[in-house]
């Protein structure tokens, strides 16, 4: 018990080293820098045609009409979210053209019968109608962005210590496994702190700026995408850590995690044109999942966070495995 | 102290800072490449935004636009020596002078979102903050992180 309670303290202490002196070490610095401005690139790209709008139509009426600014946003954001999440193909979405959205407040049964229809379904109201359209959005693109920009920050995990031979000075101190869980929780909390900014920033820029939102649904709907964010970077951060367990150079590692993620992807992707089962590699990393972490229905969203928490498991134990046969 | 304990933060913060003087001249060379020929292009077909944004700019000054090539300049020159510093760990080139393009960038930030109209750019928006990260982790870090490592 005594060697249980002691390694449970130098994965806390190895962990909080990490995230303090990660900006000191460089990939903190330039993985906060990337992170920073693409969040605020994705936010900034999406809200500024809305700010334009909104002046636009102060011009011309004296006044914002908030009602208008959202069925707008829905018009348009529909068919994008439909492509993105899956829903509908290119020409489905070519051939149903640019729907206008039902008035909003429309009764239920209006919308269950667009929805019967196949132009409307449950997923994309759920984003666009019932949750602040805008922060769909923006969280739509980041969860898709923020897996290739994580490796910037945790691809030099161990490997580095490995390469100048650092970690003999550690391990009589201390266990292979507390470094390697360690450093892995460092680099986990300092994303989610990242995170944690990113979209509180938005959020702010939403409610105080904008004003077309009730401040209530998007503080509920933000955290929620803060979780589903957070919850999904564990399985990449875990797929650098078990490359940067396996390879004795960090900018190997960096290549090798980049590779990895943005190979899966790719693969999936090209290879389902030439062989639709090829589309299931996705399933190799959360890509395939993923959406569904802002998924309406609980047996979704909370079967996505499990997946991702099952690959994080899966790939820390394959990456300590590695790191605790080889020669340090 | 020698250049081989030079924290690996230092060594990134400098080399962002060569990037965006890089970045920052050859947008200084296409913003005056643009206002060379702005008066040619044809607005006839543009919506009434797009339009404003170019009658905004036809009819700026020609001193504003002075102003705003020395300030890039000299913004620019801030990020090449201090970032020159950093890498060798110069007290007054490295950190004086990266805490005064920390200072300067900010200053001229929040000045060009109160200077110009929403349709030049200007005005609070996300793009006002996107400009003031650099600045803003530039002068923290400075001054907290890497505040003992400037030793020479």
């Amino acid at each position: 018990m005594a060697g249980k309670a002691a390694t449970g303290h130098h994965i806390r202490l190895i962990s909080s080293y990490w995230c303090r002196h990660a900006v000191r070490s460089g990939s903190g610095l330039v993985y906060l820098m990337i992170a920073l401005v693409f969040g605020l690139t994705v936010a900034h790209i999406l809200i500024m045609p809305v700010e334009q709008f909104m002046i636009q139509q102060k011009q011309k009426t004296g006044e914002t009409d908030p009602e208008a600014i959202t069925r707008m946003i829905v018009g348009v954001g529909r068919p994008i979210a439909q492509w993105v999440l899956g829903l509908k193909s290119m020409e489905e979405i070519a051939q149903q053209g640019m729907m206008q959205p039902p008035p909003m407040g429309a009764g239920t049964q209006a919308r269950t019968e667009l929805e019967d229809n196949g132009i409307y379904d449950p997923w994309t109201s759920f984003l666009l109608e019932d949750k602040p359209a805008l922060l769909s959005a923006i969280l739509l693109v980041l969860l898709f962005g923020m897996p290739f920009v994580i490796s910037f920050l945790a691809f030099n995990q161990v490997s580095g210590d490995v390469q100048t031979r650092g970690l003999r000075y550690l391990l009589p101190r201390t266990e292979r496994r507390s470094i390697f869980f360690g450093r892995f929780l460092g680099v986990a909390l300092f994303s989610t702190l990242v995170m944690a900014f990113i979209v509180a920033t938005i959020v702010l820029y939403l409610g105080m700026k904008l004003r077309i939102y009730p401040a209530g649904a998007l503080m509920v709907w933000a955290v929620q995408g803060f979780l589903a964010l957070a919850i999904l970077m564990l399985p990449y951060i875990a797929v650098c850590s078990f490359v940067s367990a396996s390879v004795d150079s960090p900018f190997l590692s960096l290549i090798l995690a980049k590779l990895i993620i943005a190979g899966v992807l790719l693969i999936a992707m090209i290879g389902s044109l030439a062989w639709k089962p090829a589309e299931y590699l996705l399933y190799l990393l959360p890509w395939g999942w993923q959406n569904h972490l802002l998924h309406p229905a609980p047996g979704h969203w909370l079967g996505a966070g499990l997946a991702c928490l099952a690959y994080t498991g899966v790939l820390l134990a394959l990456g300590y495995v590695r790191f605790a046969r080889r020669d340090l | 102290m020698n250049e081989e304990q030079r924290p690996g933060g230092l060594t990134a913060l400098a080399v962002i800072n060569f990037v965006f003087s890089g970045w920052g001249l050859l947008g200084l060379l296409g913003m005056v490449a643009v206002f060379a020929f702005i008066g040619q292009i044809p607005t006839d077909e543009m919506d009434e935004t797009k339009r404003a944004q170019l009658e905004a700019f036809q009819n700026m000054g020609v001193s504003t636009l002075v102003m705003i090539v020395a300030l890039s300049i000299l913004s620019n020159i801030l990020l090449l020596v201090s970032g020159i510093g950093y890498l060798k760990q110069k007290k007054i080139m490295g950190r004086m002078v990266g805490n005064a393009y920390a200072i300067f960038g900010i200053v001229s930030s929040i000045a060009s979102g109160l200077m110009f109209g929403a349709e030049m750019g200007g005005g609070f928006n996300i793009g006002t903050m996107i400009g003031l990260i650099y600045p803003v982790v530039t002068l923290i870090l400075l001054n907290t992180t890497f505040v003992d490592d400037f030793t020479n």
